[in-house]
């Protein structure tokens, strides 16, 4: 079987109009894959930035897949947060990224969406607060059902992944 | 014939904290050391070093620089557990205590060759308002109990960190076996300069 290695980081985010933020990530696979080592998901930590505008997170990403076929590469899906000096939670953007299918380093830029509502949940959410969310999280990185939705763009979430490939060339896979 | 191959791969890697950058704050010194998982072990060199006092220098730049030496081997059979570098930075504060300045990790490249790398240094903070003023006042600022957790993914979710610098690292990397145990690592990272590019003298 081969194997695939995840390794890097969540870095951190730019161009969001809210300034605590914080990031929980998840991975989604297909069938033939199965994660040997390493957390399928998680939350990072709430980054207040002093210098500059883009909030840091620095967050370590180690995943080991084992895999029987190239279908269902892995995903990663992230919802950007915002938490207020009272400690409520704001949606500030969903994204999703696919895994980098090379070996090596790369630098991804996930751009974010978030659901708008009516003109009056708009209203509602930039004085009170909150404003619609997803129910179900797999609408971040499938494609179905997508067209119900209306959306407005979010800020870019950078992250730092590397990636190293065992045994593709047995196989044949060129990558 | 029936070869037996290796089943053990060395990772090397030496390089340099290099420098710093905290428009706020001055006086700093860094300690760095490396995590890694259960499969890993260091076989050579330091896993950890404090590094000198440096201040800022007073020309444009205001760059805090340390040129630290960083020298380490390991050896492992499994790439989950790729090491990574944690480093705490700190100083004086008006009282004259030494106080955290920030904490920042980054697992050590995996492609052989030379990498620069520049990393965010963030602080813990404190929740409530007069704990923050308290904290300033004693001295006692809110810090990790062990640096190691920088490292880690789980239990960071509750934590509310302040971002308030920057560090340089420079490392060369070199792997001995991972192609014969059938991992490719991609191409050689070439220098990649991020961040503002400061003068220093690279190793010939």
């Amino acid at each position: 079987m081969a194997e695939v290695h995840v390794i890097g980081q969540i870095v951190g985010a730019t161009g969001f109009s809210e300034s605590s933020l914080f990031c929980k990530w998840g991975v989604h696979t297909g069938a033939a894959w199965k994660l040997l080592s390493g957390v399928r998901e998680g939350q990072t930590q709430v980054d207040t930035p002093q210098i500059g505008d883009m909030a840091y997170w620095s967050h370590p990403i180690d995943l080991h897949f084992a895999t029987k076929g190239l279908q269902g590469w892995p995903r990663l899906h992230l919802q950007v947060w915002s938490q207020d000096s009272f400690g409520r939670c704001q949606l500030a953007g969903y994204g999703f990224c696919h895994v980098p299918s090379s070996p090596g380093t790369h630098k991804l830029d996930c751009p974010t969406w978030r659901p708008l509502g009516s003109w009056r949940e708009q209203l509602a959410r930039a004085f009170v607060g909150g404003g619609p969310q997803l129910l179900h999280g797999d609408a971040i990185y499938s494609g179905a059902d997508r067209y119900r939705l209306h959306t407005a763009a979010g800020g870019t979430v950078h992250l730092d992944l590397g990636l190293l490939l065992r045994h593709f060339d047995r196989y044949g896979v060129e990558c | 014939m029936a070869a037996v191959g290796p089943s053990v791969f060395l990772l090397m890697v030496n390089g340099q904290v290099e420098s710093a950058q905290f428009p706020e704050h001055d006086d700093l010194y860094c300690k760095y050391c490396f995590v890694y998982g259960h499969d890993w072990a260091p076989t050579a060199g330091l896993e950890e070093g404090i590094s000198q006092i440096t201040s800022k220098s007073h020309d444009v730049r205001h760059s805090l620089v340390w040129n630290f030496p960083i020298d380490v081997t390991f050896k492992s059979t499994n790439p989950f557990g790729w090491p990574q570098i944690v480093l705490s930075v700190y100083g004086p504060d008006v009282f004259g205590n030494d106080v955290v300045r920030g904490y920042g990790a980054v697992h050590v490249p995996f492609s052989p060759g030379r990498h620069k790398r520049t990393i965010p240094m963030f602080v813990p903070e404190s929740t409530s308002t007069l704990q923050k003023f308290t904290s300033w006042f004693m001295g006692r600022r809110p810090e990790y109990t062990d640096p190691k957790v920088v490292a880690q993914g789980e239990g960071r979710e509750v934590t509310r960190v302040r971002s308030q610098g920057f560090v340089t690292l420079l490392f060369n990397v070199v792997t001995k076996d991972m192609r014969k145990l059938g991992y490719d690592t991609g191409p050689a990272d070439m220098l990649r300069v991020e961040g503002q590019g400061l003068t220093h003298g690279l190793p010939q």
